[in-house]
C-alpha cells in the first residue's frame, strides 16, 4: 500500500476525486519539504566537503560544526533587498527563477522513490508515461535560465544564456538516445506500459552493467545538466561573473542556487534510478528507498569531488564533445543494448 | 617591426563588452573593452590606472629611505624583489654598497618572494580556468613562506625589510633553520601542486596552443620575465647582469619554445624549482658580517645625499623591474621613475586576445600574470 492510498484513504471520508485530490496535494507538500531539507544538508554538505577537499574547515560558526549557517543563509537570502535593473523584461525576469525551481519540483514528483518499510511506496506519480513526463519536465529548468538571462538586458547575461542553450542541446540528444536503450532492453521483456517503475523492475541486472557507455553518457549529460565544473560554461564564475543569474538577487538568485544544487541531487537520483539497479538492494525489500538514498549520495559525493578538482571546459570544445564524442557513444550504446536484447536475448 | 593586428571593421555593430574593473579574473583593476562576435573576442582594449597612487611623485617628496614602502606596495605579492629594485638603484646613487652578508640575505628574500608570487600567480590562474581547489594549495605554501617574512621583518606582505646600505635585522639562525626546513619540504608541495595542474586534460587542453606570443613581438612589446622565456628568448637580468651575489650562485634560466600559455605555465613552475636551488645554495654560503652599512646607520638615514643619476634593474617575479633615480644633491631625489614589468606584459594583450573565445581571453591574461599595484603604481 502506498502512501498516496494510505492519504486517500485517510481523506476518504471526503469522497472518492476530493479525497485523491487532497492525498496528492499532501504527498507532494511531504516530497517539497523533503527535497528542500535536501538542498540545505546538501548546501553544507558541499561546503564541508569543499573545505574538506581544500584543507580549510568550512563553515564551523553558527550551530554545532556550523549546521545553523544554511538556515542563516537562507535568512538572510529572504531578508535581503532584492535589487532589480532597471531596463529589465519585467514579467520573465520575474518568473525566470520560479520556473527554474518549478522545473526541478515537477521531477521530483515524477521519479519513483522505492518503498519505505511500514510506510509503503513514497512514488507520487503512477503514469504510465512517467518516464517520458520526467524528460519533458527536465526540459522545463532551461527554459526558466533562458529566460532569465535574456530579460535581464544583460550583456554577461545574455551570454550566459546563448552559451546554455548551445550546451543544451548538444548534451540533450546523447541523453535521449541513451535513454532510449534502455528502453529499448526494458520494452524486450515485458507488455506492460513502460513507465518508470516497470522499466525498473524488469531489470535483471541493473542497467549500468551492460550499458555502461550509456551510464557514461548520461552522467556527463547530467554534470551538464546542473552545470557544475567542468561544464559550468553558461554561470562560468571568472568569465561572465555568473551568467544568467548576474542581476538577481536575494531570495530571487536563492532559487536558482538551489536549482543548480537541486539538480546535482536530481542528476544523481535519476542515475541511480536508471542505472544503478534503483531502489533494489541486497536484502530487505522494504528498504528501497535506503537504497535509492545511499545510490545518490554516493553519486553526489561522486560530483562534488569532479566539481572541486577540475578546471571548465571550453563551450566550443563541449558542443564538439557534444556532437562529436557523446552523440556516436551514445548510438553505439544503443546498437550494443540492441545486440544484448534481440540477439542474445539477455 | 611595428606590431599592428589589422584593425576591425569599425563600421559594423559589434557587441562591446566591459570586463572590469569589477570582475572575478581580473586580477584587481584591470578594465578591458572588449568588443565581441559572438563568443570571439574581436578586440581588447585594456584600459589602466584604477590603482594609480602615484607612487613616482611620492618618491620626490621622501627622503632617500622613506620611499621604500611605496615600492612595497607596488607588486604586493613581491615586495622583497620590489625594495631590491629600488634599493638597487638608491644605493648607486647614494654610493653605499650594502656588505656581504646583506647580499646573500637580500637574495634569499628576494629569491623567496619570487616563489610566493609564482604561487598566488598559480592559485589565481586556477581560478580563471575555474579550479578552485588548487588556489588554497598554492596559498597554504605561501603561507609559510610569509611566516618567515614576519619572522624577519615584523610584517606579512609589505615587508619593508631591506633598508639603504643593508637590511633592517639580521637572519638568526632560527630563521635560517626555517628557511632550511622550508625549501627540504617544498619541493616535494610543488609538485603536488604543478600534478593538480598538469595531469588533468581539460587543463592542458585549455592552455596548449592558446595565446601564441611570437619572440620578436615579445621583444618589440618590451615583454620580460617568465613570458618572455616561455616565448624562448633566454633573457634575464640575474644571469645576463648579475646583481647581488647571483654569479656566485649556480642555477638555470627555464626556457620554452612552444610560446603558449602551457610554456608560461610551466616556466614559472620551473623558475620556483630554480628559486629553491638558489636558497639552498645561499643558506650554504651565507657569510658572517656585518648586516648593514655603518655610512647608513639609523640615526644617519635621512641625512643620506646622493648626486647623479643611476638605472638599476632587477629580475622581479613579473620580469625585468628597473628603477631610474635622478640626485641633485639634495635629500630627496629628484626624479624616480620605474619601469613596470607588469605594464609591459600587459600590452601584449590585445596582441594575443585576437580571434580567440572569451574563455581563452582571461586564461591568457592570467598568464601574463598582472598585478595592479605594479602596472599602475
Amino acid at each position: 500500500m502506498s502512501v498516496l492510498e494510505r492519504l486517500a484513504a485517510f481523506f476518504a471520508i471526503l469522497g472518492h476525486y476530493p479525497a485523491y485530490i487532497l492525498a496528492y496535494f499532501f504527498e507532494t507538500l511531504f516530497m517539497l519539504i523533503f527535497v528542500v531539507i535536501m538542498l540545505i544538508v546538501m548546501i553544507y554538505l558541499f561546503r564541508k566537503y569543499m573545505a574538506r577537499v581544500q584543507l580549510r574547515i568550512g563553515p564551523n560558526r553558527v550551530g554545532k560544526a556550523g549546521t545553523l549557517q544554511l538556515i542563516a543563509d537562507a535568512l538572510k537570502l529572504v531578508g535581503k533587498e532584492s535589487i532589480l535593473p532597471s531596463r529589465r523584461d519585467d514579467l520573465p525576469y520575474k518568473i525566470a527563477p520560479i520556473v527554474v525551481f518549478l522545473g526541478l519540483i515537477m521531477a521530483f514528483a515524477i521519479i519513483p522513490y522505492g518503498d519505505f518499510y511500514y510506510i509503503g511506496s513514497l512514488t507520487i506519480t503512477h503514469s504510465n508515461v512517467s518516464l517520458l513526463l520526467l524528460f519533458a519536465a527536465l526540459a522545463i529548468m532551461p527554459v526558466g535560465e533562458v529566460l532569465a538571462g535574456v530579460s535581464s538586458k544583460n550583456k554577461y547575461a545574455v551570454l550566459g544564456a546563448l552559451r546554455g542553450v548551445a550546451k543544451d542541446i548538444s548534451f540533450e540528444v546523447p541523453m535521449m538516445i541513451s535513454v532510449l536503450a534502455l528502453v529499448m532492453m526494458a520494452s524486450a521483456r515485458t507488455n506492460q506500459p513502460l513507465n518508470m517503475v516497470n522499466l525498473i523492475s524488469v531489470q535483471s541486472i541493473p542497467y549500468g552493467i551492460p550499458q555502461v557507455i550509456g551510464l557514461g553518457v548520461f552522467f556527463i549529460a547530467m554534470i551538464a545538466r546542473a552545470a557544475y565544473s567542468p561544464f559550468d560554461m553558461s554561470e562560468s564564475d571568472s568569465e561572465l561573473v555568473s551568467g544568467h543569474s548576474i542581476e538577481y538577487s536575494g531570495m530571487r538568485f536563492g532559487m536558482f542556487y538551489m536549482g543548480m544544487f537541486g539538480s546535482i541531487f536530481l542528476g544523481s537520483m535519476i542515475v541511480s534510478l536508471l542505472y544503478l539497479g534503483a531502489y533494489n538492494g541486497p536484502f530487505s525489500g522494504d528498504a528501497g528507498f535506503v537504497y535509492l538514498f545511499i545510490k545518490a549520495m554516493i553519486l553526489v559525493i561522486l560530483s562534488f569531488t569532479i566539481w572541486l578538482s577540475v578546471p571548465r571546459i571550453r563551450i566550443d570544445r563541449f558542443v564538439n564533445m557534444g556532437w562529436k564524442y557523446l552523440l556516436p557513444a551514445a548510438i553505439i550504446n544503443l546498437v550494443i543494448a540492441g545486440i544484448l536484447t534481440l540477439g542474445l536475448s539477455l | 617591426m611595428v606590431v599592428e593586428g589589422e584593425k576591425i571593421d569599425q563600421s559594423k555593430e559589434w557587441v562591446e563588452l566591459n570586463i572590469g574593473p569589477q570582475h572575478p579574473s581580473t586580477h584587481g583593476v584591470l578594465r578591458l573593452r572588449v568588443k565581441l562576435d559572438g563568443e570571439t573576442v574581436k578586440e581588447v582594449e585594456p584600459i589602466i590606472g584604477y590603482l594609480h597612487r602615484n607612487a613616482e611623485k611620492l618618491c620626490e617628496m621622501d627622503y632617500y629611505c622613506d620611499s621604500l614602502i611605496y615600492f612595497d606596495r607596488m607588486d604586493y605579492v613581491g615586495a622583497m624583489n620590489m625594495e631590491l629594485g629600488y634599493l638597487e638603484a638608491a644605493e648607486k646613487v647614494l654610493g653605499i654598497p650594502p656588505p656581504e652578508r646583506a647580499q646573500w640575505i637580500r637574495v634569499i628574500m628576494a629569491e623567496l618572494n619570487r616563489i610566493a608570487a609564482h604561487l598566488v600567480w598559480a592559485g589565481a590562474f586556477g581560478l580563471d580556468l575555474g579550479m578552485l581547489t588548487p588556489f588554497f594549495y598554492c596559498f597554504i605554501e605561501r603561507e609559510k613562506i610569509l611566516r618567515i617574512f614576519t619572522a624577519v621583518s615584523g610584517s606579512r606582505q609589505q615587508t619593508n625589510y631591506m633598508s639603504i646600505g643593508g637590511v633592517y635585522q639580521d637572519i638568526d639562525d632560527q630563521i635560517i633553520y626555517d628557511i632550511d626546513q622550508f625549501t627540504e619540504e617544498f619541493p616535494k608541495k610543488l609538485e603536488e601542486i604543478f600534478n593538480t595542474f598538469v595531469k588533468n586534460d581539460i587543463f592542458i587542453s585549455r592552455n596548449k596552443g592558446v595565446g601564441i606570443l611570437e619572440p620578436e613581438v615579445a621583444i618589440e612589446y618590451g615583454v620580460t620575465g617568465p613570458m618572455l622565456r616561455a616565448s624562448g628568448v633566454e633573457y634575464d637580468v640575474r644571469k645576463a647582469e648579475p646583481y647581488l651575489v647571483y654569479d656566485k650562485l649556480n642555477f638555470d634560466i627555464p626556457v620554452s619554445f612552444k610560446k603558449d600559455n602551457l610554456a608560461r605555465f610551466l616556466v614559472r613552475f620551473e623558475e620556483m624549482r630554480q628559486s629553491i636551488r638558489i636558497i639552498k645554495q645561499a643558506i650554504k654560503k651565507i657569510p658572517d658580517g656585518p648586516y648593514f652599512n655603518p655610512k647608513a646607520k639609523k640615526s644617519l638615514m635621512i641625512r643620506l645625499r646622493g648626486e647623479g643619476e643611476a638605472y638599476a634593474r632587477t629580475e622581479s617575479s613579473k620580469g625585468e623591474f628597473g628603477v631610474y633615480i635622478v640626485a641633485d644633491g639634495s635629500v630627496k631625489p629628484y626624479r624616480v621613475h620605474v619601469r613596470s614589468p607588469a605594464m609591459r606584459n600587459l600590452s601584449v594583450l590585445p596582441y594575443l586576445a585576437k580571434d580567440v573565445m572569451i574563455a581563452d581571453l582571461f586564461s591568457i591574461s592570467g598568464t601574463t600574470d598582472l598585478v595592479f599595484g605594479e602596472v599602475d603604481r
